[in-house]
């Protein structure tokens, strides 16, 4: 068999959060909403009535395409893409064609095999989303709640190499409309939606050769396993002397199948032309500097400087940049700390990310802010408390949102250093131990670590660990 | 005089002084809309009463329990010392291409016979706060597409009020029939390539076409989008002037319409026409339209009547102390009607693809394979074959491979046409004009049928008045004048942007100039029977 290698280029549709759809006042997000209940005669395409841009997209448009390294078009145009389907109920999309809010741009891949691969971007434009339509007992029905949610939608140039590059561009892409805002980026709710070109050729050629579109794949994975399976049926064809044919193929998340929906062969003719309903998008040059200071430092630059600023692992700054509020708290929790970033972010990466994921919430929705958690890791520091104290508070104060220090107060977790207290607590620990006594006594000094977890245990964690321990060896080599 | 020859202003003047009720005037225009205007379009083709032949046909729909519950409410407005509005009382008609929340708008087409928009117009709903009573839906060509209102779905097609064995133009040939006919005094129309000026010449009425942008197109339904101008028709021009004033104005629902504040239209008309420099073309004293023969361009002069008016026109307006330029080139307006074809073809075929019988409106009755063909027989019966045509030619002029030769070619000289005015009117050029007076139309109104059929005669009718919508431009017709068999001729006056004041002056001061004129005194023949009766 030749060495081949796989060329991908992918398309994606970002559904941005704005308050409301981008031609009309009817809200953008209908995620609950029954079918055809979030709709007005703009959306839904009644004869007489036009589109009013919503500038809160275009502003939005704007930040992700500077965040891509794109140059923002100071004057952009919307056109009419004409085709006939029912979930688009004026028979033409108000998309960008030509002059696009933005042009050029790129994505670094930085892959787990220390890798960095540039993916350029062929196309970034402003357009309305479609509505749906499903079968249903031999019914042809429609929504047409989705009509006229804004998207943006971003294409690269074929720069990708395997299936892992796909899925990480995926993954950094949704970290990116995060961090910076303009989407929720949720690909099973299709605010990021992903179809991927793929074609093979022998490695070392430069050819694109035929591509087939992989459409309805709507999860990080599903991509990765979809180009996986579609780059192997290329390969077994091409092999077996056959020729890949232009088609556009349907991924079935539960068989794990690749279907063809249609050729492709004969390209539609969308007839394109300037929306005449809508003014030329203009984007002063004010308002351009504007757009470009309000974008963010990015997750990349962000997780550079962590590594030199805190001195953190890459793995530990990769994780604490995996998502912006996170590594604005890990920042914010420093700060009010005042020691180690390190031992913040050992705090974080292990005990509050536990409690995070109990809860299901994210950094920047606990009620544990990073003043209070500093609060928490000082008082471990000095002695205040011990360190289980310090982690079983994380959620007393989290659910209860009150202050650490009362709750030490309040339920007297402080910790038992008084050698009086402690010497008693800890004798009788060992008068009700007769037998391991002895047999510690006898040699088996290993039991020691069981008696310290006793103590603990009598004293609801509160014990310190140095002093129990230096008490119980005394106690028992008496 | 009976209340239905006042104009708009004495009625409404009338109605706020408290001197006539809104329901009287109402009931007044029904009255005349019953003993002119016969049976109302319908999609049934009805064999027709010979006595309907005679008859004027405007209407689509009467809306009177409407106009009933408006008058009721300007005379409640009154009698509780509410100011009723400007229109208060007067009595209007809507071209039905606008959207009237809860009644049928039917663009004349089959395809929208049973349609009630849940939304009203801008310019309609303005109307409405004014307090105008809508009196009902008026003909037109179906979809607005044609200049003698023949090709609506709902027949009969309206006829002339001053002969009706012809046209009454087109597209808005429904409203300027009704406001000939005394039926209402004001109507709502559009005007695409000329929809407003042509019928309104055509019938004796004035027709303003307002600057692209001056009125909200919100409502509207479209032909094509970049150059449809919602407008007042009227009986004389301060009518069309205070109708102007109440639908002119932003609209946050049309983002292409203007944030330029508007005048005080009324006002402007009394400051006459002294020292307004008046530009005559030689560009429009001819028709210019291809020989099916050699494909080259052929040349005709326009009807003399009407040239004769025009320079009649001047020379009233040169006497009052305007100044007269002549030979003001505009050389591009000849390529005009070509280049509408292609503009608006293109456009309308796009606005149209919603009419797929999926949500609303006519869908087909038979038994259907599949979604394609539901699309495709409902489009194929629902629509016009005028309209069939735009649509197949729109998609030809814009499909990969020809819109450069055609669309984009023509969107230049669209530009170059704009150039022409541009430089006319230029403060520091050679020819700085404050308007320019030029014919509506090349004819007078032709024989029902005559020009029916052939699609490309029938739009050269709007050579002299297409121009003004490629340049987005203002431009009013007003009466200028009968023909040797009593037809109305309109001669148009075409201004710069925004300035509507410009040519509502130069048409209110030639027409203050000619009231005592022999032909001002006759009647439309609708209107003679009747008073013969």
């Amino acid at each position: 068999m030749k060495d081949y290698e796989v060329v991908i280029g992918l398309e994606t549709h970002i559904q941005l959060n704005t308050q409301t759809k981008i031609f009309c006042s009817c809200k953008a997000d209908s995620w609950e909403a029954a079918p055809n209940t979030n709709i007005c005669p703009v959306c839904s395409g009644m004869p007489g009535v036009l589109p009013v841009l919503n500038r809160e997209a275009v502003h939005k448009g704007a930040l992700l395409a500077a965040a891509m390294h794109a140059e923002i078009n100071p004057v952009s145009h919307f056109d009419r893409k004409n085709y006939f389907y029912p979930d688009l109920p004026k028979g033409y999309q108000i998309t960008q064609f030509d002059e696009p809010i933005g042009k050029g741009g790129y994505l670094d891949l930085h892959m787990p095999d220390g890798v960095t691969r540039r993916v350029r971007i062929h196309k970034l434009h402003l357009e309305e989303d479609a509505g749906k339509t499903k079968l249903d007992h031999g019914l042809r029905l429609v929504d047409f709640n989705r009509c006229g949610v804004p998207l943006v939608e971003m294409v690269t140039e074929p720069d990708l190499r395997s299936a892992e590059e796909a899925s990480q561009y995926l993954t950094q892409l949704r970290q990116l409309l995060r961090w910076i805002g303009v989407s929720e980026a949720d690909m099973e709710r299709g605010h990021l939606r992903c179809d991927a070109n793929v074609s093979i050729r022998e490695r070392g050629s430069q050819v694109l050769n035929t591509k087939t579109e992989i459409k309805n794949v709507n999860s990080i994975d599903a991509v990765r396993q979809a180009i996986i399976e579609e780059t192997k049926r290329q390969i077994e064809l091409v092999e077996a002397g056959g020729r890949v044919v232009s088609y556009t193929l349907d991924w079935d998340a539960d068989t794990g199948k690749l279907s063809m929906m249609r050729s492709k062969e004969t390209e539609a003719d969308y007839r394109y032309f300037r929306e005449p309903d809508l003014l030329p998008v203009v984007l002063t040059e004010e308002e351009i500097t504007r757009v470009k200071a309000e974008l963010p430092e990015l997750p990349l630059e962000r997780k550079a400087r962590f590594e030199a600023d805190y001195g953190l692992s890459a793995y530990d700054a990769e994780i604490l940049t995996s998502e912006r509020g996170l590594s604005d708290y890990f920042e914010a929790a420093v700060a009010s700390f005042g020691g180690e970033a390190k031992t913040v972010s050992n705090w974080m990466m292990n005990d509050l990310s536990r409690l995070m994921n109990d809860l299901g919430k994210t950094a920047s929705e606990l009620v544990l802010t990073p003043a209070l958690l500093a609060e928490i890791i000082r008082m471990v520091e000095e002695g205040k408390i011990t360190a289980a104290t310090g982690k079983s508070l994380l959620r007393k104060v989290e659910e209860s949102g009150r202050e650490p220090a009362q709750i030490v107060e309040a339920e007297g977790l402080a910790v038992i250093a008084d050698s009086d207290a402690l010497r008693e607590q800890i004798q009788s620990v060992l008068d009700g131990a007769i037998t391991e006594v002895e047999s510690f006594r006898a040699g088996k000094e290993s039991l020691l670590g069981w008696f310290v977890g006793q103590v603990m245990r009598a004293t609801g964690g509160k014990a310190d660990p140095k002093r129990t321990r230096e008490i119980l060896l005394e106690l028992l080599r008496k | 005089m009976s209340l239905n020859q006042l104009s708009a202003l004495e009625v409404a003047a009338r109605v706020r002084a408290g001197e006539l009720s809104a329901r009287e005037a109402l009931e007044a225009s029904l009255a005349q809309i019953h003993a002119v205007d016969g049976q109302q379009g319908s999609l049934e083709q009805k064999p027709l009463d010979p006595s309907e032949e005679q008859k004027v046909h405007a209407f689509i729909r009467l809306t009177e329990d409407l106009a009933r519950q408006q008058a009721d409410e300007i005379d409640r407005k009154l009698s509780a010392g509410e100011d009723p509005g400007m229109l208060a009382g007067v009595p209007v008609s809507i071209k039905d291409i606008f959207t009237l929340q809860g009644i049928e708008t039917t663009a004349a087409s089959r395809i929208l016979w049973n349609f009630k928009p849940p939304y009203t117009a801008t310019s309609v709903q303005k109307l409405i706060d004014a307090g105008a009573l809508i009196l009902g839906k008026v003909n037109l060509d179906e979809f607005t597409f044609g200049s003698s209102s023949e090709s609506s779905a709902f027949k009969p097609a309206p006829n002339n009020p001053w002969d009706p064995s012809r046209v009454p133009g087109g597209s808005s040939g429904g409203s300027t029939a009704s406001v000939a006919a005394e039926e209402v005094a004001l109507s709502l129309g559009t005007d695409t390539g000329g929809s407003i000026r042509q019928p309104a010449a055509f019938c004796g009425v004035v027709g303003v076409k307002p600057t692209y942008g001056r009125v909200s197109r919100y409502g509207l339904m479209a032909f094509s989008s970049s150059l449809d101008c919602p407008g007042p028709i009227a009986r004389n021009v301060s009518d069309a002037a205070l109708m102007l004033q109440v639908i002119a104005g932003n609209d946050s629902k049309d983002s292409t319409s203007s944030v330029v504040p508007t005048s005080n239209y009324l006002d402007a008309l009394k400051e006459g026409v002294k020292g307004l420099r008046v530009g005559l073309s030689p560009d429009y004293t001819h028709l210019f339209y291809p020989d099916f023969e050699t494909g080259e361009l052929a040349m005709e002069s326009i009807q003399k009547e009407i040239s004769d008016s025009v320079q009649h026109a001047a020379s009233v307006l040169a006497d009052l102390g305007a100044e007269i330029v002549e030979n003001v080139p505009l050389p591009n307006a000849k390529y005009g009607i070509p280049t509408y074809f292609v503009v608006s073809r293109v456009e309308a075929a796009s606005n149209l693809h919603r009419f797929d019988g999926v949500k609303y409106g006519y869908r087909t009755p038979v038994e259907v394979d599949d979604l394609q063909d539901l699309i495709r027989r409902t489009r194929a019966e629902g629509f016009g074959s005028e309209v069939k045509l735009r649509i197949l030619m729109g998609m030809y002029l814009s499909s990969e491979g020809y819109a450069a030769n055609y669309y984009q070619r023509a969107l230049k000289v669209r530009a170059m046409i704009r150039r022409d005015f541009d430089c006319a009117f230029d403060p520091h050029g050679e020819h700085r004009l404050d308007v320019i007076l030029t014919p509506t139309t090349a004819t007078t109104s032709f024989k029902r049928n005559d020009v029916f059929g052939n699609t490309v005669r029938m739009q050269y009718s709007d050579q002299m008045t297409v121009s003004a919508n490629h340049a987005g431009l203002p431009a009013v017709s007003v009466p200028g004048g009968l023909d040797a068999d009593n037809l109305p001729i309109g001669i148009q006056f075409i201004g710069p942007d925004f300035r509507e004041d410009l040519i509502l002056r130069a048409g209110y001061a030639y027409e203050q100039a000619t009231l005592d004129e022999a032909w001002r005194s006759v009647r439309p023949a609708v209107l003679r029977q009747e008073v013969a009766k």
